[in-house]
């Protein structure tokens, strides 16, 4: 019984406890391991034996690869990630971010926090490093089965690509922040985030601005990998990807304070 | 030849070499673990979502593997189908007073375990029923807590027009209205959350001490109760701690419910839920929109008991379209019609002006000669007998019927049951304020009617 009170009578809440238990007491956490681990896994294993993985479903039609390489086994998971990843990740934060889509938690949320960003900062700070955790994961798993199945990657451009990636997927966070002060449903949050950010490497066709977009870091771990960029040669893309990261959580702050429910 | 260590993979089929396998073993554990999971957490869970549990085991284990396992999680997932091992447990009940309270509901109430009515309240059952009259009317008059000057939501043409509310400090304000009369609208203004087209809001209490209570209260369904009342304690009064949830948690009846998920509660509770994450603050101010609206009839009892027994101790202002309710506990109140306030005031005051000059007059033996009695008399309208004990007497004015019953009753020497206004609540007065206008003769009878209304009721 004492101990029962004790339990009671502890006060553990926070802002910040909130949004971890989101990621455990959900599916979010296991669903973001999952995925990352899951291709991480599978995609040096696809480019290893791709050959046979064809001829087997292709009824005896024969297709010729050259060998893979290290870059290669890390660039598939790059690739997928950047997709399916993405939007498991924008999917996720939206939930976490819409709060303003049921009324009666945006009004016992709102009509506490003693200002927006108090809400908005817990929400993109967790959703982002807990992206950036699984997409390291993800990576590390890819590495393993890399080295085992193919051979080493080398290890700096494995690791530079870990901080491109995790970089690009805060990035993703802070768009759906930004969306989620647009619109308030959590569909329309995730629809418009994942619009902005599968269209924006489009705009990277682009020659003269291709190096400064964001969407170059997704893309950024299968260069570095293969030797072909140095990390340096991403400076522009990460001053810009961090100016647009505070830009976007700023002008969500501002939009979610002025908005009524 | 390719660059890994362990060579070409056999060409036959999809015969992958004994290593190659081992390399993938990470993909298969995680998937079998996934599967497994999902298939713990369905046997687990008192039910699934979407469909029953034996055709999600079937799509667990049949669908593609993880495909199955990841359209259970989202899709079938029953989050609130279970308790909460890692969730505090039942917050204790707090001592027993040392004196049985007079004031407790009567046995059959159904109050809550461990509600702060339950163990014991100030109230006098009377008193947390019946609205004081001279709170508003007669008392020394109190600092106005809330006031707005000229408040207006604008909705092009619909919304909240020139309120000019004045809540005393201490009082239980309840705010009436037909659907859409702007009831939310103007408790969104108070709270914040709306801003006004033009006009003010003052308030003579901090922010932070103002607490809201929406008409649908909502929270994130895989937290605890306690959770969700510490997480309010934590927002708007850090220091208070545990012991502040746990109060908070007593009040609202929801002590024994401590551990359990939210998605597993019911409205009522959520709603209770909503109250004790108002209260754990120890507001100055309570907003409380249509805070009865889901609740059952001995829910809602223990709701306005609740409410009336803050009277004189915080402001609360509350809205409800169920008027028997404002009237139980609200010692004023605002009458909206399309966003304009058209009355405000002391609810006595306000049934007494509309009260009709009408009474239903119990007999306790023969009514035709009372009847008759009434009917000759020049204040008199009509006298309509009801049933064989009971006639209806209307009359030109209030103080018309309530000199002359008693009089004509003891000139007949018959005795009296009972003589009581008809409809004499605030649902006439709305109707009366709101539809029709208010009987030219009734008010001649106003101010008379409150004083001497009492006399008339039960007189032997």
């Amino acid at each position: 019984m004492t101990t029962m009170i004790q339990t009671a009578n502890r006060s553990r809440m926070n802002l910040w406890r909130l949004e971890w238990l989101r990621l455990t007491r959900t599916p979010r956490a296991l669903t973001l391991g999952a995925v990352f681990v899951f291709f991480g896994l599978l995609e040096p294993a696809m480019s290893r034996y791709q050959s046979q993985i064809f001829r087997h479903i292709g009824n005896g039609l024969r297709i010729s690869f050259p060998a893979a390489t290290p870059a290669q086994g890390i660039s598939s998971y790059a690739s997928e990630i950047s997709s399916i990843g993405l939007i498991v990740v924008v999917v996720l934060a939206a939930g976490a971010l819409s709060f303003d889509s049921h009324h009666g938690l945006a009004t016992f949320l709102r009509t506490r926090a003693g200002n927006m960003w108090q809400l908005l900062a817990p929400r993109a700070v967790v959703c982002a490093a807990a992206a950036a955790l699984a997409y390291t994961a993800g990576m590390l798993a890819a590495w393993g089965q890399t080295s085992l199945l193919i051979g080493a990657p080398a290890a700096g451009g494995v690791l530079a690509g870990m901080l491109c990636g995790a970089v690009y997927l805060a990035f993703a966070v802070a768009v759906t922040a930004l969306a989620a002060s647009i619109v308030r449903s959590t569909l329309a949050t995730a629809g418009i985030s994942l619009a902005v950010l599968l269209l924006l490497p489009v705009a990277g066709t682009v020659r003269a601005v291709s190096d400064w977009l964001p969407s170059t870091l997704a893309s950024a771990p299968a260069s570095l990998v293969s030797g072909a960029h140095q990390l340096s040669h991403y400076g522009p893309a990460f001053a810009v990807t961090a100016v647009a990261i505070a830009a976007a959580l700023l002008i969500a702050t501002l939009r979610l304070r002025a908005r009524e429910i | 030849m390719h660059p890994g260590i362990y060579g070409p993979a056999t060409s036959s089929g999809f015969n992958l070499p004994s290593n190659a396998l081992v390399a993938l073993l990470p993909v298969l554990i995680l998937v079998v673990a996934l599967d497994a999971y999902c298939l713990v957490d369905l046997v687990r869970a008192k039910s699934a979502r979407g469909a029953p549990k034996i055709v999600w085991a079937i799509i667990i284990l049949l669908v593609s593997a993880p495909i199955g396992a990841i359209l259970y999680l989202f899709l079938g997932r029953n989050r609130g189908g279970r308790q909460d091992v890692r969730a505090p447990g039942p917050v204790p009940a707090p001592p027993q007073p040392a004196r049985a309270p007079s004031g407790a509901l009567a046995p059959g109430s159904a109050l809550a375990p461990g509600s702060a009515l339950a163990a014991g309240s100030a109230l006098a059952p009377d008193s947390a029923l019946v609205p004081e009259t001279t709170a508003g009317a007669g008392a020394a008059p109190r600092q106005p807590a809330v006031t707005t000057r000229a408040l207006t939501k604008d909705y092009g043409g619909a919304g909240l027009f020139d309120v000019g509310l004045l809540v005393p400090e201490g009082s239980v304000y309840g705010l009436v209205g037909l659907n859409g009369a702007g009831k939310t609208t103007l408790l969104s203004l108070l709270a914040g959350t709306r801003h006004p087209t033009r006009g003010t809001v003052t308030m003579t209490v901090e922010r932070n001490r103002v607490a809201v209570c929406p008409d649908v209260p909502e929270f994130d369904g895989w937290l605890t109760v306690f959770e969700v009342v510490d997480l309010a304690g934590s927002l708007v009064a850090p220091g208070a701690g545990g012991g502040a949830v746990a109060a908070a948690l007593r009040t609202a009846g929801l002590a024994d419910s401590a551990g359990r998920r939210v998605a597993g509660l019911s409205r009522g509770m959520i709603q209770r839920l909503g109250l004790a994450c108002a209260l754990v603050g120890d507001p100055e101010l309570l907003l409380l929109d249509e805070p009865t609206s889901a609740l059952d009839p001995a829910g809602r009892a223990e709701m306005l008991g609740l409410v009336a027994a803050m009277r004189g101790r915080r402001t609360v202002i509350f809205s409800s379209h169920i008027l028997a309710d404002v009237q139980r506990v609200a010692d004023r109140v605002g009458i909206l019609r399309d966003g304009r306030l058209l009355y405000q005031g002391p609810t006595r005051e306000l049934i007494d002006t509309y009260l009709r000059p009408s009474w239903l007059v119990r007999l306790a033996g023969e009514t035709a000669p009372v009847a008759a009695a009434m009917t000759g008399e020049r204040w008199t309208t009509k006298v309509e007998t009801i049933s064989a004990d009971t006639i209806r007497v209307d009359a030109i004015s209030v103080e018309a019927g309530e000199h002359g019953i008693p009089a004509v009753i003891a000139s007949c020497g018959a005795r009296q049951v009972s003589c009581e206004p008809a409809a004499a609540d605030l649902e006439s007065a709305f109707l009366a304020l709101t539809g029709a206008e208010p009987l030219a003769s009734a008010r001649a009878g106003t101010g008379a009617g409150a004083g001497t209304q009492a006399s008339l009721i039960g007189v032997p």
